[in-house]
């Protein structure tokens, strides 16, 4: 029992991390706490879903396609809310109009799918597979070879590609880089369209592996990718990770052995209580900015 | 010990040069401004009979409260709070729990939830008085979502999704309160209770703290300002009326229920302020009426709510990000 | 005994020794000028003072009680205030508003005194505000009062954020490269202005690059050279002394 609940937490912390991944991201570069990302990544599963079930596409095309919808989507979020308000504007104005862009995305998704559940089709044959005297689902192993997979990928981008190290530059410091001849706007989008895209596919992993999407998922999702984002810390790959996988895991371990309905309550109260210990999240440091 | 003061007469001087004209000039176009205020205020219910108005009105005055309350909170200290609706369902639960289960009166009752909206604050504000920014807005996030999650689930306490119906009629004072229009006086006094505490707060050095903290957290603790006990402080006001708001939902709906209370509600009230203005304490009741009128307005496209809400959101600040009274309070 | 009181300050970033051993002693009344390269630890020293950063090690003590580690603004409350390097007004508020919120610490209203003693509450803001005015009638701000402290020009932020400091009538006041940024005349205007405060018996202590500004008006120089006190005297002695002249010359050409 509890070796099948670790198993499907560190599957379900693995696609948090792929959710968080793009939100970190975006967070380490703006500073700024961006509301549409969950109902971006909902946006490209939902039209998977459409792809999938309706059209019988094949799931490779459909996954593509979405993704890259979803990170246009998210891309084009940053146009509209941040681009021009990067420039000498108070904070809080960017995040609320991420805000007004969420719900805009949010209700014309609902306009073409509504709000109930839908049942997503299964990616993967189910099949029980036997790993070390343990019946392991075959959905959960393969979600979880591709979302390490994706993350593997992801980070060796960043490492090697000239865009993602002109990324990890733009999140240290946004005006030594731009002094340094990195352009920084077509940065910004490249990581809001990877945000949406890995967004994208974690949503999908999600959906097939629990059989259901729906609209809702969205906003958890910006809830869980913020959460996991300041336990991890916030802007690294590895704090994406570590934060994913603890929300990932609690979570499972909470909804078998306390209960389903309580487990967001008792996820935020984790978080309430983190932040109450360590106002800075478990990884992250303090800062004391040069005055 | 020096002084940085001049002579008494030179101040005079200065004072009576400058600041008396023009203060009197103000204070008079205040004080008419706010008793037309008051004296339409008053009449109106003579004038519009109509119920399907006169109940228009009360939520007018409902997200009045509301806005005012957010405004402390994020106006004047400049935190972003997703979390206000929350406060405002303590304060309807509260109220229709005692009222219904333990036969409380609406007053003691009304007083008991916003003490309670106090304590729950007081919880959420210390830790939040610590934490950056955005922080902030995830702790109200996250307490918003377990005060709803909670009143969904806990089905025996608080009715479930069906919430609690069959809130007595309440009595002030002896005075039983049943019609639009007794609603719309007991609405106009909360509501006239809070603008005035709000505006004594406000006009205060404590107002004057909010202010530095929303402009500059640093400077502001180096004016000996304690800032997060001044954070709390505005978060717990705020939370206070707006549970006091909540508390005149309840008795006015007869029934509360979990959806009354979602993050969507603290983005419209955050619309509202926005769309009013953040810069000054009134400015907010405009935002209030204009999107209260546009969300009527299109009732009938109730599909494209959000879409609109989000949209107005997203073009006022992008085209006029001090709201539309507002003073510049955001803008660098 | 001197007002201010340091004992083997040391502060550092990372490996950084921003602050290394630094004792110093200063007397009510006197205006000391602190003076180093870039990067030698000036601001620091006035952050570590202030309760912005706290010391990894030594002591400070402020009108003989031990400050060390206080909170920013309870060392406000015990009477010293200061300017930032970076211009730091209230931007969006009016110059009067800055200098009221710079009042913070002398007008007692509370939030029951708001409610339960209106009358007496008003009068405290009337006097503050009457304070105020003057203060900004001795900046020449005081036609300006309702205007936004950002409409100001640049010279004027400094002088109002001067005023803003001394509005919570401090024991010492601190500022960090008032001239930073200011056009000739404005600097006069600024020297008058701390000459006017040296005359009512200010305590002061200015960083500034600018030499001929801080030899003008120090009783005595302090300057620092990569965290640590290299030199103390009176400005003449200090203006010529050839190893003063070595560490800037050999650093960068900033003077
Ligand atoms: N908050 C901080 N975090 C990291 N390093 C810091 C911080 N504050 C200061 N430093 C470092 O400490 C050293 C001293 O800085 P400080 O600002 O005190 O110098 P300064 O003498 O005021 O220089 P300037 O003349 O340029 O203002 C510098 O190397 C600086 O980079
Ligand atoms: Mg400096």
């Amino acid at each position: 029992m509890l070796y099948e609940v670790l198993m499907i937490g560190v599957m379900v912390g693995a696609i948090y991390t792929l959710i968080t991944i793009g939100y970190s991201m975006v967070y380490g570069v703006l500073k700024l706490m961006n509301f549409a990302h969950g109902d971006v990544y909902i946006f490209g599963t939902l039209m998977t879903y459409t792809l999938l079930a309706k059209n019988q596409w094949h799931p490779a095309l459909a996954i593509l396609l979405a993704a890259v919808a979803g990170g246009l989507l998210a891309a084009l979020v940053e146009i509209v809310a941040y681009r021009r308000l990067r420039a000498a504007q108070h904070r809080m104005i960017s995040m609320i109009t991420a805000l007004g862009a969420a719900y805009v995305i949010q209700n014309l998704s609902e306009l073409r799918w509504g709000n109930q559940v839908l049942p997503f089709p299964s990616l993967f044959p189910s099949k029980q597979l036997m790993v070390m005297g343990h019946a392991v689902s075959l959905t959960h192993l393969v979600t979880l070879v591709i979302a390490v997979g994706v993350i593997a990928v992801f980070n060796i981008f960043l490492k090697r590609h000239k865009m993602g190290k002109a990324i990890l530059c733009v999140s240290e410091d946004i005006s030594t880089s731009s002094l340094m001849g990195i352009p920084i706007n077509r940065t910004m989008s490249t990581v809001y369209f990877l945000g949406g895209v890995l967004g994208v596919i974690g949503g999908v992993l999600y959906s097939s592996s629990y059989g259901a999407v729906s609209l809702g998922m969205g906003f958890r999702g910006t809830v869980i990718a913020f959460t996991a984002a300041v336990i991890g810390g916030i802007g690294s790959l590895g704090g994406a990770m570590i934060g994913g996988m603890i929300l990932g895991i609690s979570e499972n371990i909470i909804s078998v052995y306390v209960s389903s309905t309580f487990r967001d309550p008792i996820t935020f109260l984790i978080l309430i209580a983190i932040l109450l210990i360590k106002p800075t999240g478990i990884m992250g440091k303090v800062e004391q900015g040069k005055v | 010990m020096p002084e940085g003061t001049v002579h008494e007469a030179e101040v005079h001087a200065v004072l009576s040069a400058r600041s008396k004209p023009r203060s009197n000039g103000t204070i008079k176009k205040k004080v008419v401004g706010l008793s037309a205020a008051l004296v339409i205020a008053l009449v109106l219910p003579q004038v519009v009979t109509n119920t399907y108005w006169l109940g228009l009105l009360n939520f007018l005055i409902i997200y009045s409260i509301l806005c005012l309350s957010l405004n402390l909170i994020l106006g004047f200290t400049g935190l972003l709070s997703l979390g206000h609706a929350a406060f405002y369902g303590i304060g309807a639960y509260t109220t229709a729990i005692l009222m219904t289960r333990y036969h409380v009166g609406f007053l003691p009752a009304m007083l008991a939830s916003a003490m309670l909206a106090l304590v729950f604050s007081l919880f959420l504000g210390i830790p939040a008085s610590k934490v950056r920014g955005d922080y902030f807005t995830l702790l109200t996030i996250a307490f918003g979502e377990i005060f709803r999650l909670i009143a969904q689930a806990w089905i025996g306490f608080t009715g479930g999704a069906m919430g609690i119906v069959g809130i007595p009629i309440p009595k002030v004072f002896g005075m039983p309160i049943r019609t639009e229009t007794q609603f719309y006086y007991l609405g106009l006094i909360l509501l006239a209770i809070t603008f005035v505490c709000l505006t004594i707060i406000v006009q205060s050095r404590i107002g004057r703290a909010l202010i530095a903290i929303r402009e500059d957290e640093l400077a502001a603790k180096s004016m000996g300002i304690n800032t997060p006990w001044y954070i709390i402080m505005a978060f717990t006001i705020g939370s206070f009326f707006a549970a006091v708001a909540g508390s005149f939902l309840a008795v006015y709906q007869t029934t509360v229920t979990p959806s009354n209370f979602r993050l969507e509600e603290s983005c419209l009230m955050i619309i509202m302020v926005i769309v009013g203005g953040m810069g000054n304490l009134w400015a907010p009741l405009a935002g209030v009426l204009i999107m209260t009128l546009a969300t009527e307005m299109f009732r009938s496209l109730a599909e494209y709510r959000m879409l609109i809400i989000g949209g107005i959101m997203m073009l006022v600040l992008l085209f006029r990000p001090q709201g539309i009274f507002g003073s510049s309070a955001f803008k660098d | 005994m001197g007002l201010l009181e340091t004992r083997n300050l040391v502060k550092s970033f990372g490996g950084v020794m921003a602050i290394n051993d630094i004792t110093l002693d200063l007397e009510e009344g006197d205006i000391l000028g602190v003076i180093g390269p870039n990067g030698s630890g000036k601001s620091t020293f006035i952050n570590l003072l202030t309760g912005i950063y706290r010391p990894d090690q030594g002591a400070i003590r402020f009108g003989g009680h031990d400050i060390t580690g206080l909170p920013a603004h309870q060392v406000t409350r015990r009477g010293i205030a200061r300017t930032f390097q970076n211009l730091r007004v209230f931007s969006n508020v009016s110059v009067l508003v800055n200098i009221l919120i710079g009042q913070h610490t002398q007008i007692q209203n509370r939030l029951y005194h708001l409610f339960l003693t209106p009358l007496a509450a008003r009068k405290r803001e009337k006097a503050a505000e009457k304070k105020a005015l003057g203060l900004l009638k001795m900046a020449n701000l005081a036609d300006r009062r309702d205007e936004l402290a950002k409409s100001l020009p640049y010279g004027e932020q400094r002088l109002l954020e001067i005023c803003r400091a001394l509005a919570s009538n401090p024991r010492l006041l601190m500022l960090d490269e008032p001239c930073a940024g200011m056009n000739p005349n404005e600097m006069d205007t600024l020297a008058d202005f701390i000459r006017e405060l040296r005359a009512k018996g200010h305590t002061i202590l200015i960083i500034e690059h600018n030499m001929p500004f801080i030899m003008s008006l120090a009783d005595r120089i302090v300057v620092l050279d990569a965290g640590r006190k290299f030199k103390d005297g009176p400005p003449e002695q200090i203006q010529n002394d050839p190893e003063v002249q070595d560490i800037y010359l050999g650093k960068e050409d900033d003077i």
